[in-house]
């Protein structure tokens, strides 16, 4: 650690010389200290070629090639850089990476829920150390960078106090689709009034259940809460009472409530999209993905909404949310760590997430990029962005996935009855003993 | 099991001559070959084969370099797999991390174990080598012959052909099976999982600790223990019934087609050997669609009113039929579908054997006033077993770890509602092999990954040993030379 | 005679009807691929809309998510390679197990039965890492030698077809004074045409079915080195298999082509090498 330290002295002393420079006239800089001369002259004297590699979704791949270009033009005077562009989805990342960390790519996308276990095995820089590398060359710090995102993106970039990944977009929540000339505005306020619409309309409403992601919504809304801890296990109270005095058997009632009316579907995870498209639903929980299979399928209708109320204890209560991102992250075992980061800076900066938006309907976490009319008048993104008021940043271990959605399943599959509370309680200690239970 | 003792007392006892050839060369061998168990080429020199000699040389030294260049820095960590943390620094001047010299793990294991398997064959080429030698000295003490190098190559085409066939089959078994399956079994005594995973953390070993914590003793929240019996359970359950539908079913397809009354056999066998050569990912995974829960099936059985009288009768509480969500369902369905994707191939074999069939036998059966079932059951299965016997051991072996299918047609698709199985990681129509696989894959479990691979062997070897025993009734091997 | 008759036609309708069983999801597979709509179609069996599109699109313009011609090329070339060196191995172990006498045979066959009992997927990252510091991962040389080099285990079959060559032919041929390695090529081979025949299929088709060790190996991202099964696997990703499903089926389709020809011509020498070698199993 000692060696750390002095590391760092050397590189604070070294950012602030060259940030110095960078912010002053093209006059001589001061050379108060070796390291700043080093470093300046690093700078302005011969250009090295940094190779780097680069994974993003498949989708992707053509805007990722412009940001690229951008960025080679933007730095292409302090370096010669050599940028491959992979395919990897954000989905799986985190599966691709852990099998071998060093052969990864240097800057990758991920879906925000793998953050936990990309830190645990040490597979993300953390971007608060690259704090001089973004003062030297990008002129900010990393203080702007969080500044400039909605703050839930940088919670939920964020481990143990540490910022590890640069927010990509506020777009992995989901919300209600509704096909509004079948139910109204006023129906979709609460799960009741829909559901009754719906079976009038001779019509279904959809949710996936048998996933820790969708159905945490529930508890969220009620005051439920989940955690990490600093050795990977998840802390959860599902099973007990909330802050707001309801207990875990009511909501799972309440859930029952909602799974056996006859004019609710349950989904399986990632059937969604193809559900919508097969044309019996009038209304879907989903996120902006299904945006253009929702708009093919409810036509003229397509309206997107937040979450509706449901019934609890007798009480309306808003159903909350997962507000998921997408983060770019540095690979810890870089070869060229500083301008991975820089590179990764770039293509989340507020330029470039507007370009995301117009390209491809992505909303940004940028609050700057997010702004705009043109975001504003996207019906699933505004929709998103109303919701995320009731969005949780979920940050849970590994063993948190397996054990929810065995409890949404129990839920659909009729397996618990509304009446039967001990049963339940059982469901849920069981459930929250699988998700506690120690990382291996 | 009298074969079986007998086939080790044989090995052993080869392996005890081995070592006494190799003392009685080193005692009586004569100057040169003492020598040469310094300078392994010193025998070969003396008796002027040269080409033999700076070969053999040449290996010697690279095993030398190799022991004392490159694999001290790893085998010596090999008690403890390393200690020294990674750590990093930032340099901003280079714009590059720092590293300091870590130690990783696995790269440790690999190597080390690599390091043993090539010593361990070094040490029986030079106890050869010592002993060939002693072997030179003895000819020429006769005045026998002694081969030129040219005569050596000769003789790896004719006597020693064995040698020359078998040289590069086994070299790529060794580096690509049997040093990869004694990392994962070493694997299952240490403690690598999520939580130690390199090159960011070390793990270590831990000693038995995996084994009691599978079999319920460890005292960690999430018994292993109740998972496993379970899947352990459908595993043979899968097993038994897939190898002896596809079976049964080859034959009876076989029969069907070759019979008398079949218009066109060719053209029939064709369209059920199709689904052979579509790839079983694309085959399965189209299935699975095919049965999905909002999937095509579960819209014409509702459209047709199946689902609704499923419903009554009380088979099914949801409003879709869970071909592939439910356990009992997916269980029978598995089982189906793998009939579907496995007789064509063993109706293939079935045709080619039922053509051997002694003709003789069927006609003086036929005479003898029998009618078809008899004839099957007497006849035609009686001479299948007997001739595919073995075969039917392997097949059930391989179904025991049968990965395709059961990952296929269930992975990220089938959620178990057992809450007990899902905090294991399990689910019900999970096999042994799927089971490790997710894992590793999904939860990076390693150490419990191979424990289970461990379990998995043992019961694979003892199900073959007495199967093959009953089965194989003295050594049929020189019958049909 | 008419009752003969009823008989041949119940006879064939039952074939007809198991065959249509065999080849409802073939079938399905193969109108999919024919949809105009990119996603499942999970409302009627046929599609609503006939179109090529999906094959003109896997052809002819190749995106960052579907570059087929590469893939097929891949894989055709990794097959290639994958199948002589596994068919040669496979007869090369064959042989020397079934034709010649020496004193590790039983040990060595006794260890390869062994051997073959180890779930092979357990092993897989221990490889990933041996290529690794062998500095074959990404790269196609490396997936050949995964799928070939450990291909002597499966000597078995051949072994078992080697074992009905009669003895007395090669006995006759030492004492012409044959080498081993002229019976080998000479003799045997020439008349073991059924089970190269099976050795070759088989083992060609390896590549095209693999997804697990395919996807481990290559792993740089870069979509243009994947094999077919990579490639078509990645296609049902949640975020893709909307808009590449049926292209997921066109491919599925192409793929089983070659393989299908090859079986339909190989058909009879496939048959004689399996059951030749079943014998012994």
């Amino acid at each position: 650690m000692r060696k750390f330290k002095k590391f760092a002295a050397v590189a604070v002393a070294a950012a602030m010389t060259l940030s110095l420079a960078a912010c002053g006239s093209k006059t001589e800089t001061p050379s108060t200290t070796n390291a700043g001369n080093n470093a300046t002259s690093a700078a302005t004297t011969e250009k090295e070629t940094v190779k780097l590699t680069m994974w993003g979704a498949e989708e992707d791949q053509k805007m990722l090639q412009g940001m690229i270009d951008s960025f080679i033009a933007q730095y292409g005077d302090k370096a010669n850089f050599d940028i491959q562009l992979g395919v990897e989805s954000e989905s799986t990342a985190k599966d691709v990476v852990l099998t071998d960390i060093e052969a990864a790519a240097d800057v990758y996308a991920f879906a925000s829920d793998q953050l936990p276990d990309l830190v645990n095995a040490g597979a993300l820089l953390c971007i608060d150390d690259m704090d001089g590398a973004l003062q030297a060359y990008a002129g900010k710090t990393v203080a702007d960078v969080k500044a400039a995102n909605a703050s839930g993106s940088v919670d939920a970039a964020s481990y143990n106090g540490k910022f590890y990944a640069y927010p990509m977009s506020a777009d992995n929540g989901y919300f209600l689709y509704y096909d509004s000339s079948l139910v109204s505005a006023e129906d979709v306020k609460t799960w009741d009034s829909l559901l009754a619409a719906a079976d009038k309309a001779g019509k279904k409403v959809g949710m996936t259940f048998a996933s820790g992601w969708y159905n945490a919504s529930f508890f969220y809304g009620a005051g439920f809460t989940t955690g990490l801890n600093a050795d990977g296990t998840t802390t959860i109270d599902f099973n007990g009472k909330s802050a707001e005095g309801y207990t875990g058997v009511q909501v799972v009632q309440s859930m029952i409530g909602i799974a056996a009316n006859p004019a609710f579907m349950a989904i399986a995870d990632g059937d969604i999209s193809n559900q919508i498209a097969g044309g019996k639903l009038c209304a879907v929980v989903s996120g902006t993905w299904d945006a253009t299979a929702a708009q093919a399928a409810f036509g003229d209708g397509y309206a997107a909404t937040k979450l509706p109320t449901y019934t609890l204890d007798g009480k309306q209560i808003q159903q909350g949310s997962v507000a998921g991102f997408k983060l770019v992250g540095v690979n810890a075992y870089s070869k060229n760590a500083g301008w991975a980061a820089l590179l990764a800076e770039w293509i989340t900066n507020e330029e470039n997430q507007k370009i995301r938006f117009a390209e491809r309907e992505i909303g940004p976490s940028n609050i700057a990029a997010a702004s705009s009319d043109a975001v504003a008048a996207n019906i699933a993104i505004s929709a998103l962005s109303e919701q995320s008021a009731y969005g949780v940043v979920q940050l849970v271990g590994g063993k948190y996935w397996d054990p929810t959605a065995t409890l949404g399943k129990s839920i659909t599959d009729g397996n618990l009855k509304a009446d039967d509370e001990a049963g339940i309680q059982k469901a849920l200690d069981d459930m929250v003993a699988g998700v506690t239970a120690p990382v291996e | 099991m009298g074969k079986v003792k007998a086939g080790f007392n044989a090995f052993f006892k080869s392996i005890g001559g081995f070592f006494k050839d190799f003392g009685e060369a080193v005692v009586k061998g004569d100057l040169f070959v003492k020598l040469s168990l310094i300078w392994v080429g010193a025998g070969y020199a003396r008796r002027k084969q040269f080409i033999k000699a700076i070969l053999v040389t040449i290996i010697q030294v690279a095993v030398i370099a190799y022991t004392f260049g490159f694999a001290p820095e790893y085998v010596s960590k090999f008690a403890t797999l390393g200690t020294v943390q990674q750590e990093s620094v930032f340099n901003l001047q280079t714009m590059k991390n720092e590293f300091n010299d870590y130690d990783h793990s696995f790269l440790i294991l690999l190597i080390s174990v690599i390091s043993f398997v090539i010593w361990f064959a070094s040490l029986l080429l030079y106890m050869r080598n010592t002993i060939a030698v002693y072997k030179l000295q003895k000819r020429a003490n006769e005045g026998l012959h002694i081969n030129t190098f040219i005569e050596d190559c000769k003789e790896l085409l004719n006597q020693k052909f064995h040698v020359t066939l078998l040289f590069l089959p086994v070299l790529g078994v060794i580096v690509f099976t049997i040093i990869p399956l004694l990392i994962l079994i070493l694997v299952a005594f240490t403690n690598y999982d999520q939580q130690h995973m390199p090159p960011s953390s070390l793990f270590t070993w831990t000693g038995l600790t995996n084994f009691i914590n599978l079999f319920g003793g460890g005292g960690i929240t999430v018994t292993f223990g109740y998972a496993f019996v379970r899947i352990l359970a459908w595993t043979l359950v899968w097993a038994f019934f897939s190898t002896a539908t596809t079976y049964i079913g080859g034959i009876l397809l076989s029969l069907l087609i070759n019979n008398k009354k079949t218009k066109a056999p060719k053209i029939w066998r064709l369209l059920f050997v199709i689904t052979i050569a579509v790839p079983q990912f694309v085959s399965l995974l189209l299935v699975r669609n095919f049965f999905a829960d909002g999937g095509i099936v579960n819209t014409i059985c509702a459209n047709i009113g199946l689902t609704g009288w499923l419903r009554d009768i009380g088979l099914i509480s949801t409003s879709y039929i869970p071909f592939l969500t439910a356990p009992i369902w997916a269980h029978v369905m598995i089982i189906f579908i793998n009939i579907w994707v496995g007789v064509p191939y063993q109706m293939l074999i079935a045709t080619g054997v039922l053509m051997n069939i002694p003709a003789e036998q069927l006609e003086s059966a036929r005479i003898d006033g029998a009618n078809p079932r008899q004839i099957f059951w007497h006849i035609t299965m009686p001479y299948m077993l007997f001739v595919t016997g073995p075969s039917l051991v392997t097949d059930f072996v391989k179904n025991i770890n049968n990965f395709n299918v059961i990952y296929l047609l269930t992975a990220n698709f089938f959620v178990t509602a057992n809450q007990a199985m899902a905090n294991s990681q399990a689910k019900e129509t999970d096999l042994l092999v799927t089971w490790l696989f997710t894992l590793t894959q999904d939860y990076y479990n390693y150490k419990m990954a191979s424990t289970i691979g461990i379990v998995v062997f043992v019961i694979c070897s003892l199900f073959t040993l007495v199967a093959f025993n009953r089965m194989i009734k003295g050594d049929r091997e020189e019958m049909f030379q | 005679m008419k009752k003969k008759t009823f008989q041949i036609i119940t006879h064939n309708l039952l074939l007809l009807i198991l065959a249509i069983i065999w080849l409802i999801p073939i079938l399905w597979l193969v109108v999919t691929s024919f949809s105009s709509y990119p996603g499942i179609n999970t409302s009627t069996f046929f599609p609503k809309e006939w179109s090529i599109i999906n094959y003109k699109k896997l052809l002819f313009s190749a995106d960052s998510v579907a570059q087929f011609p590469n893939w097929f090329n891949n894989t055709f070339i990794i097959a290639v390679f994958t199948c002589i060196i596994s068919t040669c191995f496979v007869l090369m172990v064959a042989y020397a197990t079934s034709c010649m006498r020496f004193k590790m045979r039983k040990p060595l066959m006794n260890l390869a039965v062994i051997i073959n009992l180890f779930p092979g997927i357990l092993s897989m990252i221990a490889v990933y890492f041996i290529l690794k510091t062998l500095g074959l991962t990404n790269n196609h040389l490396g997936l050949i030698l995964v799928y070939s080099a450990s291909s002597g285990l499966g000597y078995l079959i051949a072994k078992g077809f080697f074992d009905t060559v009669p003895a007395s032919l090669r006995e006759a041929a030492y004492l012409d004074g044959a080498t081993e390695f002229d019976i080998f090529l000479k003799i045997v081979m020439p008349m073991s045409r059924p089970i190269i025949v099976y050795t070759i299929i088989s083992s060609f088709m390896v590549p095209w079915m693999d997804f697990v060790y395919a996807k481990i190996i290559l792993n740089s991202g870069i979509s243009s080195q994947w094999t077919v099964s990579i490639g078509l696997f990645n296609m049902l990703e949640k975020s893709l298999i909307n808009n590449y499903f049926t292209q997921f089926c066109a491919g599925g389709v192409l793929v089983s082509i070659p393989i299908s020809i090859l079986f339909f011509i190989m058909q009879k020498f496939y048959v004689e090498g399996i059951t030749g070698g079943a014998v012994k199993g």
